[in-house]
């Protein structure tokens, strides 16, 4: 017999009492007025950034300014045109390090816990941790309450259909003393740039 | 009569200051963790869905078991299955020497701790590297974790400081959190970069869709998989859930729980291999659980989503520290989950509780770990592990209190043992002396009193 069955053999004769799945949908959970602002107060409350781009506004300037002394910008959107590097494009992924400010989209974001679905869209997801900075370009309107939302919603993506995640602000630790300290081993900064519709 | 626990306990109480900063930065936790419940109107009704998914899906493990591997396997990724941490061991050294792996990062994982995986594949020519800055601090120093969400919190900033100066080569004296993060950080940077693969384990496994779901703070579960060419996977068989919508109600309660956070920094979907990598490995662990499930009073341990919210909140914890206990996981859980394992070995712990019953009160998918512990300590005489001179003690209270006559005698003389010169009460050779002192017995029993005043 293989471990598999062996396992599942010895698990199955043992359950007792069997239990059945309890009703989801009757869950009240929690909703905003306003899901916008709350994402703005819970993203600042974890330690990232915020900025709402005007109509019109240029992305790579707006970028490059909240950076100025950044070298090496890597990103594989089309509109990021400062980018130096390429994830899709880089010939291996340790190639990305020394990246200064990493440029990424999200899908949405969740109003509860400052939440952004960022579903694998560069052949090296390594961009989305081993930037110094992170921005993240998310357009305004795709905000949800809460995290039962966000799971009917996320999607992976076609291409690169193998890894997703929900990033909310900056790497951190606390593990010194119990220390906050923003820049553990990912993103030392998160900027959220909300685009208008 | 003191027990193991009690004994280690005592050597932790030996530094007071430490001791009292220990307390008071759990509870701290703990009241973080208020904050987060209290603003959710429905934190309790999620605690008890959460309480019955657990249920249903630990009683129909075989199916969603079945059904994970299936899609996993749909998925690309190759799906192993350890009966015990041996075979674990065997299985991930065995997938390491296939791709010729010098150097393994990996992020934190309590299923590998429980197997002892790291000595197993260092002695096999392995280097190990934890990534999680906790863990990678008491690696450097040879120790074990002494809490399973913050391993390190038994040292302090001038630890950890002087263990950096000796093996990072950080300045002499500064010992900033913040520059200390900043020099492990570009030390670990380095270890991502030339390991050849990358290890985690899994906070959630998804049945429906074949994801490991992982969350951490620090990213470095990513970092461990965005750069090597190789992802092993270990995940506890108990892990495994139904689906998103399960997913939902345990994502906002793990770190609110745990941390007092409204969420983990990342919380990343491992479905299958990057393109530029070998395809995913996943090694799904019994090592127990399949018996554990058989045990009448002990069964929803194996709910536990391993928070850590339950040795935030005890008080014998928080005042004993992790080494204390004699087991790898501490507090209320690993208490349970110890004499799971191994009662011989165990049953020290199952003092180490007062009954207050905070962890049920805490623990958000409400596994009833004060009952249980109750329940282990109703058996330590079956299981040859019960304190002889308590026994004794026991044996003698119930003839006293089981006769009315004795205890009559015994409540009308016992004020002759005031007469007993302190030194010889309060002494070693008097248990209860050790941490009490010994009451004075009223010459007039409580019955007598009454009646004389009824008279």
């Amino acid at each position: 017999m293989s471990n598999k069955e062996d396992i599942l053999k010895r698990y199955r004769a043992n359950v007792r009492e069997k239990y059945d799945m309890p009703d989801l949908s009757d869950i009240k959970a929690i909703t905003y007025p306003d899901p916008l602002v709350q994402f703005i107060k819970m993203t600042e409350n974890v330690g990232g950034h915020v900025i709402e781009v005007k109509e019109g506004q240029d992305l790579n300037q707006l970028v490059k300014g909240l950076y100025p002394d950044a070298k090496e910008f890597t990103s594989n959107l089309p509109e990021i045109t400062i980018a130096t590097r390429n994830p899709d494009t880089a010939s291996s992924a340790c190639d990305l390090n020394g990246t200064d400010v990493g440029i990424i989209r999200g899908q949405f974001g969740v109003a509860e816990n400052a939440c952004v679905w960022i579903p694998q869209q560069m052949k090296e997801k390594a961009v989305c941790f081993i930037s110094e900075n992170l921005v993240i370009l998310l357009p305004k309107s795709q905000i949800v309450n809460n995290m039962h939302e966000a799971y009917k919603r996320i999607k992976f993506d076609e291409t690169y259909d193998g890894y997703g995640t929900f990033v909310s602000g900056p790497s951190k630790t606390a593990d010194i003393a119990q220390v906050l300290v923003m820049g553990a081993q990912a993103a030392r900064s998160a900027t959220i740039l909300l685009l208008p519709e | 009569m003191s027990t193991e626990h009690s004994k280690a306990a005592k050597e932790f109480l030996k530094n007071q200051t430490y001791a009292k900063w220990h307390d008071a930065t759990f509870w701290a936790v703990r009241s973080k963790r208020d904050n987060m419940a209290y603003g959710l109107d429905e934190w309790e009704q999620l605690r008890e869905k959460a309480s019955q998914i657990k249920r249903h899906t630990i009683t129909h493990l075989d199916k969603y078991l079945d059904q994970f591997a299936s899609k996993a396997e749909e998925n690309g990724c190759i799906v192993h299955w350890a009966k015990d941490a041996h075979e674990f061991n065997e299985i991930v050294y065995g997938i390491l020497k296939n791709h010729n792996v010098k150097k393994l990062v990996k992020s934190k994982s309590m299923l590998t701790e429980e197997c002892e995986m790291n000595p197993y594949l260092e002695a096999h020519g392995i280097e190990v590297v934890e990534t999680d800055l906790g863990e990678r601090i008491i690696q450097l120093k040879g120790q074990k974790p002494s809490h399973i969400v913050m391993p390190a919190i038994h040292l302090n900033h001038d630890d950890v400081g002087e263990l950096f100066e000796e093996k990072l080569g950080s300045e002499k004296g500064n010992h900033d959190p913040t520059y200390l993060t900043y020099v492990a950080r570009l030390s670990l940077r380095n270890e991502f970069l030339t390991a050849d693969a990358g290890m985690t384990g899994g906070n959630f496994g998804i049945a429906e869709t074949g994801d490991i779901v992982v969350c951490t703070n620090e990213g470095n579960a990513d970092m461990s998989t965005s750069c090597p060419k190789l992802h092993i996977a270990a995940i506890g068989l108990e892990k495994i859930i139904p689906n998103y919508d399960c997913l939902a109600v345990f994502q906002r309660m793990l770190c609110r729980a745990g941390t007092g956070q409204p969420t983990t920094t990342f919380t990343s979907h491992f479905r299958k291999a990057r393109p530029t990598a070998h395809p995913m490995h996943i090694v799904l662990v019994d090592n127990g659980r399949s018996e554990w499930i058989g045990n009448p009073e002990h069964w929803e341990a194996l709910k536990c989503i391993r928070c850590g919210s339950c040795m935030n909140t005890c008080p014998v914890y928080r005042r004993s520290g992790g080494y204390s206990y004699s087991y790898f996981i501490p507090g209320p859980i690993g208490i349970n989950l110890g004499m799971l394992r191994d009662t011989q070995k165990h049953s020290g712990n199952v003092s180490a509780c007062t009954l207050c019953l905070s962890c049920q009160t805490v623990c958000p998918v409400k596994v009833n770990l004060g009952d249980q512990i109750y329940q282990w300590r109703q058996q330590l005489d079956d299981f040859g592990t019960a304190n002889p001179q308590k026994k004794l003690m026991c044996k003698g209270m119930s003839m006293v209190y089981g006769n009315e006559g004795f205890y009559n005698l015994g409540t009308t003389l016992a004020h002759w043992a005031n007469i007993i010169p302190s030194p010889l009460m309060n002494c070693g050779l008097n248990p209860w002396a050790e941490g009490h002192k010994m009451m004075e017995f009223p010459k007039k029993p409580f019955h007598k009193l009454i009646k004389d005043l009824e008279k």
